[in-house]
């Protein structure tokens, strides 16, 4: 436990390494899966069409889909013989992006559908009365939503930082360009060499708590804002 | 030139007809208001006229155009026309910026919506608040901040859903001077809904009753909700409370009703009868607890068990000399009473 202490204090090159990687795939699924879960929940809630309902389900069940099932999923598409297999994907930071956007966008889509849901319903009209167009409109929604959205961004980031099923199933553990924190841990585990894992323990560890303390206190300014 | 123009139109809201308004013309440059107890559809008509809403069925005419439901069109026709809600809400910010807001989705220059937005507060008598965040506002300057937000855009008509509901005395005064003020000077044609009668009559050139989704011939007063006792004679008992009733001749009541809804006109109304009067009605005798001018009538509320209003000219006030605590007979004639299904009876 010492020695992991000495390691995680002494910026170990190699420490530093596999947080990078960590960091930047989880960074950038987590912007994809924004990009794309932000706006897709926004209009969801705010529009009614048949099966918004069946949606809304089928979206809470996909919020307890296994990364195993992703992986392999993702896996079928991009191996050799997957139909995506000739742009050579597999084992690579993108196929873990790949598959850690689909793990999260479900995420932030519930999220930000329920933080949208909570704005008030005479923003919007009001916003329309004084001459605001839909995207301006939309607009004045996400500002109000704005604490609830950026919420669901950080438990969604909470999220992948923290799976290993698809970074080791679609990234392969390669040394300098597809080990994360996690599939780290579990190497150094099989390898019985528990200095670097827990070193890497408490890298994720402090991460997981930095995040859950912006979560609290983002959800908190959005209780405040709604009293 | 008509400003709206409503035919035959019908708002439903789960298959409960909430508006229903067979013809209704309203002309430019006037102020109107609104009567009616809650539940009435005031609401719903204003956010029609607002543009926010889309009838069900029916047309609507604005400026002599048909309203088509394309919201591109709606959207350019809400830019002349502005709603200031019942209970406003104001964006996250400071008060400037709310002000500004309107403006500046109309792309108007920073130096017009600045001079503009510091006239508007001066005008609600905010402009000390400019910087302020809104969090901390009160009810009566939230809503005075949405009225400056509203007259910032210079609309041609602005809409105020009970604009005094909620407010002291103070912001009251302060919000229906500058209905009246910008009416007068800018020529804002203004629609306004309220509960209180004689606030809608004091300020407005109009007045519209809405009475469950349907304008209304009968003032929103003296209703009350009655149990029906049919007598042997042609005569039905309206029993108001247990100790006060009133007679009709059957004719006049819906056949097969037990309780009913009983409008008393407050025009028929006779303060001190001659006894020739009494013949077709009801005499009773209460104790004076109001008196206060509607514009040249006055308005003499009078305890008889319920409370009445009656209205009176001046020259019959002059001759009856109503005084405050006093007791007095009055007469009901039959024909100032309206009897009609207690299903209509909303509050």
């Amino acid at each position: 436990m010492q020695s992991a202490f000495l390691l995680f204090f002494s910026f170990d090159p190699e420490l530093f390494e596999i947080v990078t990687v960590s960091l930047k795939v989880s960074f950038g699924a987590t912007l994809i899966a924004s990009i794309i879960g932000i706006p897709s929940g926004f209009i969801i809630a705010y529009s009614v069409f048949p099966g918004k309902r069946l949606l809304l389900t089928c979206l809470n069940t996909l919020l307890a889909l296994p990364t195993v099932v992703i992986g392999l999923f993702v896996y079928s598409f991009i191996s050799r013989r997957g139909i995506f297999g000739s742009l050579d994907l597999l084992y690579t930071q993108k196929a873990i992006i790949i598959g850690q956007v689909i793990l999260i966008i479900p995420v932030i889509m519930t999220l930000a559908i329920a933080a949208v849901s909570r704005i008030d319903s005479r923003y919007r009209m009001t916003a329309l009365t004084l001459g605001a167009n839909r995207f301006q409109m939309a607009a004045v929604i996400m500002k109000e939503a704005r604490y609830g959205i950026l919420a669901a961004v950080i438990a969604a980031y909470g999220r992948v930082i923290a799976e290993v099923g698809i970074s080791m199933m679609l990234g392969g553990n390669a040394k300098g360009f597809t080990r994360t924190m996690t599939t780290a841990m579990a190497l150094e585990y099989d390898k019985g060499e528990f200095v670097l894992a827990v070193a890497l323990g408490i890298t994720l560890m402090t991460f997981a708590f930095g995040i859950n303390m912006l979560f609290h206190f983002f959800q908190g300014k959005t209780r405040h804002d709604t009293v | 030139m008509i400003l709206y123009k409503l035919e035959n139109l019908q708002r439903t809201h789960s298959n409960r007809i909430v508006l229903n308004i067979d013809f209704l013309e309203i002309l430019p440059n006037a102020i109107y208001t609104l009567i009616g107890p809650n539940g009435a559809g005031k609401t719903t008509l204003l956010k029609v006229l607002a543009f926010l809403d889309r009838p069900s069925s029916g047309r609507l005419h604005f400026d002599g155009q048909l309203v088509r439901s394309n919201e591109k069109y709606l959207h350019s026709l809400r830019r002349r026309v502005v709603l200031f809600d019942q209970n406003p809400i104001l964006f996250t910010g400071t008060v400037r910026k709310n002000v500004e807001f309107g403006l500046k989705v109309r792309k108007i220059s920073k130096e017009v919506r600045k001079q503009r937005t510091e006239e508007m507060l001066a005008l609600v008598g905010m402009e000390n608040f400019a910087d302020s965040e809104t969090r901390g506002l009160s009810g009566g300057e939230v809503k005075r901040v949405a009225l400056a937000r509203a007259l910032a855009l210079r609309p041609d008509v602005l809409l105020c859903d009970e604009p005094t509901a909620n407010v002291d005395g103070e912001n009251q005064e302060i919000i229906l001077n500058t209905l009246k003020q910008i009416n007068k000077e800018e020529k804002t044609s203004i629609i306004f809904s309220t509960h209180y009668l004689s606030q809608g009559q004091r300020l407005a050139d109009h007045t519209l009753l809405l009475q469950n989704g349907s304008l209304s011939d009968l003032v929103n007063e003296n209703i009350f909700r009655v149990t029906l006792a049919h007598q042997k004679t042609n005569e039905t008992l309206c029993q108001l409370t247990e100790k006060l009733s009133l007679a009709l001749p059957t004719d006049r009541i819906p056949a097969g009703i037990d309780i009913g809804k009983l409008h008393i006109d407050p025009q028929k109304i006779v303060l001190d009868p001659k006894e020739k009067d009494m013949a077709h009605g009801t005499y009773l005798n209460g104790h004076i607890f109001d008196l206060s001018q509607d514009g040249s009538k006055i308005r003499v509320g009078i305890d008889v068990g319920v409370r009445l209003n009656l209205v009176l000219s001046m020259e019959k006030y002059d001759r009856k000399e109503p005084r405050l605590g006093e007791r007095r007979k009055l007469f009901i004639p039959y024909e100032g009473v309206v009897c009609t299904k207690s299903d209509l009876l909303i509050s």
